[in-house]
């Protein structure tokens, strides 16, 4: 059970190696990419700006260093899909930063992408990304139809649903789980929004918007009203949490958001191969921060730490005890 | 050109009665979504005249919870069968669980010649191994184009690089090696939805056959469903997949986008149980209708409510 860090450059990659990354991934828009579709069509999950490297030098430069710290770095060419003219552009790319840049896997969320490149057979993995809405093990089987090393499970699955899913298939291909920080109100491939930063995004937009009830029955009493406002009330609280809090950080400037420390031991019982850490685009301190509260939790849980033990550190690590009571800061709930 | 019509049946009480667009537009019984129907059918009559509905749609797109039950099933497939009506069985994105409320339904479908619309890469490949006399049609939710309605309408009129704006009307289905695959996997159809920012649809010419919905589109689906915490405590409420009462069926939430960058702040978004959709324009209407009889769509799907119903 590895810790996979986010990585933006070249200078954050000592940090994160000595605070206990064991795995990178980042993403790289080609200035080509940008000229032509400027930033409102992403060629990855994440905004061109901040979120992903735009050299194939600098990538080449962490790629190689990575390395030599024993660190495997991955990288995303997860948009939902590519358009027939896209298509040779990430081709392409994908060729030169496996052949050339020496990336170890490319995760991949658009079935075509997937399918040219098994077919490429490059040097690099395939990683399907969490944007695939992989829920059930029959889309995992589906999906071993294109060779992939590893499928990333979005962060909606249940523990037992994890469980379930790893139980199946954990001899065939690696599974990757989400971790800590950012959320989505949303089934992440069901999405058709976008993040573009003139509207921000459609769940936190959401939740500035007027709305209005209707009932469907006969009377739609004042209590009723009260009872939906009520509900919908707590559900902009719970976007809110899913959204980091806001954005927000701790008094020591910990990342808030979205978390599953808790769940560790249940993961490492099932099998599973990877924790994500969420967050290319965030503050080099945010993701050592981070880094070093999930490697704590692993370190603990690998020496054999008891479950109960390994969840009262991580809620003390989080520094939010309001926060973790909630209920609305979890990824999974843990029995 | 006549596209084949088909009508997304909520039950099956909805096919006994006589076909008439007045009657299938008061199916819908909330007064803020009864004025797209009256628009839709009217416009219907306008560019058509009379239409012959032959297929029926029955299921849900968007949620394992509203999955029906065998019998909801067998009733809907008796009605139709009286009707001489062709059938599509719906189905959302799965977990596990779902696939086990799937196979019964799947069984009994096998036996009429039926089509299962798939949202799921597992419930296709259930129905290739397990159920290989069903015909799969790629669901509207494994069409990725974007259909975010709070920048769409603008870049359908922005002076950005045709490049872009070509992207924004296409996805992955103008790919041949994609159409291939599909074709590969049995697959003959595809549905997509009618987007604000317009529709690209040469890729038919790849051999595909094209289905689109009106006059609702979907925006974003979430196994935490708003709904579903209605009764719930709070801190209980918004799991994943969490049991529910079905309490989608009582309410419908209207949101206006006042905090708007742009100029519509009039745009509305429907929240349905687990499930945000928008409505159709006269002027999107128009331009589907016309992409009908104009040949690149096949197949026009009529949905006269949410699509959300409880069967």
């Amino acid at each position: 059970m590895k810790v996979l860090a986010p990585i933006a450059s070249h200078d954050e990659l000592e940090m994160l190696a000595a605070a206990g990354a064991e795995e990178l991934y980042c993403g790289i828009v080609p200035r080509e990419w940008m000229q032509k579709y400027t930033g409102a069509i992403w060629l990855n999950r994440r905004s061109p700006v901040g979120g992903s490297l735009d050299s194939y030098a600098d990538l080449k430069r962490l790629v190689d260093d990575a390395h030599r710290l024993q660190l495997p770095v991955f990288i995303t060419l997860n948009a939902p899909s590519y358009t027939a003219e896209q298509l040779p552009l990430v081709l392409e790319l994908a060729h030169k930063l496996s052949e050339e840049v020496g990336v170890d896997a490319l995760i991949v969320t658009d079935i075509n992408l997937l399918l040219r490149l098994s077919e490429a057979r490059l040097t690099a993995a395939l990683h399907v990304s969490s944007v695939a809405a992989t829920l059930n093990t029959e889309a995992v089987r589906f999906l071993l139809n294109f060779n992939p090393s590893r499928i990333v499970l979005p962060r909606s699955l249940t523990i037992n649903e994890i469980g379930a899913i790893t139980n199946d298939v954990r001899d065939e291909v690696e599974i990757e789980v989400f971790m800590l920080n950012d959320g989505c109100a949303f089934e992440e491939g069901f999405c058709s929004t976008t993040h573009h930063h003139t509207v921000g995004a459609f769940c936190t937009s959401l939740s500035e918007m007027e709305t209005k009830f209707e009932w469907a029955g006969a009377r739609f009493t004042t209590r009723r009203q009260n009872w939906l406002r009520r509900n919908l009330t707590d559900y902009r609280q719970w976007v809110w949490y899913v959204n980091g809090n806001g954005c927000g950080v701790t008094a020591k400037g910990l990342p808030y958001g979205p978390c599953g420390l808790c769940a560790i031991p249940d993961f490492q019982r099932l099998g599973v191969s990877s924790l994500k850490i969420v967050g290319r685009e965030a503050s080099p301190f945010k993701k050592l921060a981070s880094v070093k509260m999930v490697r704590d939790i692993v370190n603990r849980t690998r020496a054999g730490m008891p479950k109960l033990h390994v969840i009262e550190r991580a809620k003390s690590l989080r520094e939010a005890p309001e926060h973790c009571a909630a209920g609305y800061m979890c990824y999974y709930k843990v029995d | 050109m006549n596209p084949t019509w088909c009508l997304h049946i909520g039950r099956a009480e909805d096919l006994r009665g006589e076909f008439s667009l007045s009657r299938i537009a008061t199916f819908e019984k909330s007064a803020t979504i009864q004025p797209y129907l009256h628009l839709t059918t009217q416009l219907i009559a306008e560019q058509f005249g009379e239409i012959e509905f032959t297929r029926c749609y029955f299921g849900n797109e968007f949620c394992e919870h509203l999955i029906p039950s065998l019998k909801a099933l067998q009733a809907a497939l008796d009605a139709a069968q009286a009707q001489n009506l062709s059938f599509t069985f719906l189905t959302p994105y799965v977990t596990n669980e779902g696939l086990q409320a799937l196979r019964p339904l799947f069984a009994l479908l096998a036996s009429h010649n039926a089509e299962v619309v798939f949202n799921d890469w597992g419930v296709l490949n259930l129905l290739r191994r397990e159920f290989p006399t069903l015909i799969p049609v790629q669901g509207r939710l494994l069409n990725k184009s974007l259909r975010d309605p709070r920048v769409t309408t603008m870049y359908a009129t922005a002076p950005a690089p045709t490049a872009a704006i070509t992207a924004l009307q296409r996805s992955n289905l103008d790919c041949e090696s994609y159409t291939r695959l599909l074709t590969r996997f049995g697959v003959q159809m595809v549905e997509m939805d009618n987007l604000p920012q317009g529709n690209d649809v040469s890729f038919a010419a790849h051999g595909l056959q094209l289905s689109a919905y009106f006059p609702f589109g979907f925006i974003s689906t979430s196994r935490v469903c708003m709904a579903a915490g209605l009764h719930h405590h709070p801190s209980e409420k918004f799991q994943p997949g969490a049991p529910c009462r079905h309490e989608c069926q009582s309410h419908l939430l209207a949101y206006a986008y006042t905090n708007s960058p742009f100029g519509n702040r009039d745009q509305k978004f429907y929240l349905k149980g687990n499930s945000y959709f928008y409505a159709h324009t006269e002027a999107m209407l128009r331009t589907l209708f016309m992409q009908a009889q104009s040949g690149p769509i096949a197949r026009l799907v009529f949905q006269p409510r949410l699509p959300m119903k409880e069967a």
